[in-house]
């Protein structure tokens, strides 16, 4: 009896590695294999179009440390990453919050809020590159308007990169909120029910009752957040080429520049495995902090 | 615009018909035995100036084409130089390159780092390339005594200016000295009250590195040498010093982007600008005003790097490939085509011959701005042909930027790039000795 279920077992465990066969196999050729290979290259110096290459053991990680432009660039990329990430959610929970009634036409706002989403972003850098225009630009002759100094934009190396985070957070906040908004239909309603019957104001309710419900969610959406943010190199090539002085270049894009620019693949795998590691801890960091928040309904 | 094309189109068709029996008469092109089959080539291009570039080539590629049977020439446009010289590099990584490319002179260098390119010594002094192709020009295209490809479009910076804004401040004639340059560009400036309304002068972004090294030529120094960059000098430091006090005036843009700053001139929002001249045909014919065009000016003497760049033939292809890339390069560079597409488009014309046609002639007493490089063009040579050029442009923009955004001083900036750059030179040199 028992032997049968073993074998139907081990027959079950065969028919899963088989249909997960395909997927490895892909999974192994365009993603482990390379991170292999940048992690040889990054000991090696390697000249794109070329075929030889040459072992230098650690130089290329012993540059990293010399390089004055890495360190600006991991610096950019940690302060994008850490004003994009909070900036969006918070954007996405109040919208998501406001959005989630059941007045009519709250479908058209839904819409309206996630069209931003829907728009290719290299078609969305160069409408942001004619807004952030500093003579015609329809943000400065706004802020005109208002009667506040205009700016220069992506021109200038203080405010290119709060530029391009500002596009970023108008981007992404309608994906995430239309997570949040799923997640919000979730929490029951009777809860909202008495604590309005107790006089909870609507600011309370949001942090005790909503934020606590949702949070498995809301860390899913940090997760997301995190993963897209390190990644973002389209709006940097479109907008401003890493420039002005080097105020907006990025991890990816340095990457980029290294390998296809100046042929440089060793360094560029040096450069790609230090992300890596930022990465890594990055996620490391809001697993360990955030990831021990969340509240998981009825279960742990 | 429509009945010059048409007319272009027809010099064009003659010309390839006055081309044909040369070209045929040619040793060893076309011989009858490969007649039949078609050679297919491909040629990688980019757009690296203002106006509509692409349609132009892409025309004379059709042209090309309709005129000569067994050779089709498959235009690919590839974006911007970058962009066309990282296509090229990784179609050679995987040992299939174009047949030819365009990319920018200072990647000779580059290129024959990868053992990239055919050779054309010999063809070309078979044929009359070293009698009538411009001497300057075609030194871009020569490493140590060979000829690694036939100049298509060179150019020079120019001083372009808008002469309503001139007149208007009542200024008679363009800047001849970095002191004037000053001084027209502070009376030029436009401001209401903290608003800018209009720059004096604009050099346009991206390729200010270029700009920067006519400053340097202009001050007497060519700031390279074949395996080092000379940054450092105080020539360069005082040019870079002078672009610093001209921002700190409040007449010049400290940053831009290269078509962005041929908008604004076209829109007014600049009354002078450093472009290509390569741009020439279009700022003159799409500005509202009239434009002038100036030399550069000068400090101890005028100076400038040419831009543009050679077509170049790949080493690694058939000898089919290699003869019928060569009679397209070749094609492309003959003296109708040249006087034609130095029309169209503001780039100097290759050859002493182009120049000499009556058409041309005809043009310059009407376009006599169009002058004004070829004339420059006597005080410039190739522009920064180091190996690792690509990382050296972007290490001085970066030292530029960061100079004219205030956040570090001129000589400190200089001396950094200067001593990275040389670092990275000598590592790509150390590849070659093994």
């Amino acid at each position: 009896m028992s032997h049968a279920f073993a074998r139907a077992r081990r027959n079950e465990m065969l028919l899963a590695y088989a249909l997960l066969l395909p997927s490895l196999v892909f999974l192994a050729a365009f993603t482990y294999w390379p991170i292999l290979r940048s992690v040889w290259f990054s000991l090696h110096d390697v000249l794109l179009g070329d075929p030889d290459i040459y072992w230098v053991g650690a130089e290329n990680y012993l540059r990293l440390l010399d390089d004055r432009l890495f360190w600006k660039v991991l610096s950019n990329t940690a302060f994008y990453t850490l004003t994009t990430i909070p900036l969006s959610i918070a954007a996405a929970l109040l919208l998501a919050v406001a959005l989630d009634s059941k007045l009519r036409g709250m479908a058209i706002y839904r819409s309206a809020f996630f069209y931003p989403v829907m728009i290719p972003s290299v078609a969305a850098g160069m409408v942001w590159v004619f807004l952030y225009a500093p003579g015609y630009g329809p943000i400065n002759e706004a802020l005109t308007r208002i009667g506040l100094p205009r700016l220069d934009w992506l021109y200038d190396s203080k405010w290119a990169l709060p530029a391009i985070v500002l596009m970023s957070v108008w981007k992404y906040s309608g994906y995430f909120m239309l997570i949040l908004l799923a997640a919000l239909k979730l929490v029951p309603s009777d809860l909202y029910e008495a604590a309005r019957l107790d006089g909870v104001s609507a600011w309370h309710r949001l942090l005790h009752i909503t934020i606590p419900l949702i949070s498995p969610t809301l860390y899913f959406v940090i997760i997301i957040g995190t993963l897209h943010s390190y990644q973002i190199f389209d709006y940097v090539y479109v907008m401003t080429q890493g420039g002005p002085a080097d105020s907006t270049n990025v991890l990816t894009f340095y990457i980029y520049q290294n390998g296809f620019q100046y042929q440089d693949i060793g360094y560029a795998s040096a450069l790609a495995n230090a992300l890596l590691i930022f990465v890594l801890g990055l996620i490391g960091l809001v697993a360990v902090t955030l990831g021990r928040k969340v509240h998981y309904l009825g279960e742990r | 615009m429509k009945s010059t094309k048409s007319t272009m189109t027809r010099r064009r068709m003659l010309a390839s018909g006055l081309a044909a029996p040369f070209v045929s008469m040619m040793p060893g092109v076309l011989t009858p035995a490969r007649a039949n089959e078609t050679v297919k080539l491909q040629f990688m291009y980019p757009v690296g100036v203002s106006g509509d570039i692409n349609t132009i080539i892409s025309g004379m590629i059709s042209e090309f084409n309709a005129t000569h049977d067994g050779i089709e020439v498959e235009a690919i446009y590839a974006g911007s130089y970058d962009n066309t010289e990282q296509k090229v590099i990784t179609a050679l990584g995987v040992g299939e390159p174009p047949a030819l490319w365009l990319p920018i002179n200072s990647s000779l260098q580059t290129f024959l780092g990868l053992d990239a390119l055919e050779d054309i010594t010999e063809q070309a002094k078979a044929d009359d390339i070293y009698d009538d192709f411009i001497g300057g020009f075609l030194d871009t295209a020569i490493s140590d005594d060979r000829l690694y490809g036939l100049s298509f479009q060179p150019s020079t910076p120019v001083l372009y200016y808008n002469k309503d804004a001139f007149a208007e401040r009542g200024i008679a004639k363009a800047p001849e000295t970095w002191d004037d340059l000053l001084e027209t560009a502070k009376a030029l400036t436009l401001r209401d009250g903290d608003d800018l309304k209009r720059w004096g002068l604009i050099i346009g972004g991206g390729w200010h590195d270029w700009m920067f090294e006519g400053y340097c030529r202009q001050n007497g120094l060519v700031p390279w040498e074949k395996d080092k960059v000379l940054w450092d000098r105080p020539e360069a430091v005082e040019a870079l010093s002078f672009w610093k006090t001209m921002v700190d005036a409040g007449c010049m843009a400290p940053a831009s982007t290269w078509q962005g700053s041929a908008n604004d001139f076209m829109a007014g929002s600049t009354a002078m600008l450093y472009h290509s001249t390569g741009s020439l045909t279009n700022l003159r014919t799409s500005s509202p005003f009239e434009v002038g065009v100036a030399f550069m000016p000068k400090k101890k003497q005028f100076g400038a790097s040419q831009g543009g760049g050679p077509i170049m033939i790949a080493k690694n292809q058939s000898d089919a490939k290699k003869e019928a890339a060569w009679t397209f390069a070749r094609w492309m560079t003959n003296t109708q085509n040249q006087a034609a597409w130095s029309q169209a488009t503001g780039y100097l014309a290759v050859r002493k011959s182009s120049w000499e046609q009556p058409e041309m002639q005809q043009y310059l007493t009407e376009v006599p701005q169009a002058e004004v490089a070829m004339k420059q063009a006597e005080y410039s040579g190739a522009f920064l042909q180091v190996p690792a050029y690509s990382r050296a442009r972007d290490t001085l923009k970066s030292a530029i930027d960061r100079t004219l955004a205030g956040e570090i001083a001129p000589e400190t900036a200089l001396s950094d790039a200067t001593t990275e750059v040389n670092r990275e030179i000598a590592r790509v040199l150390r590849r070659k000795k093994g």
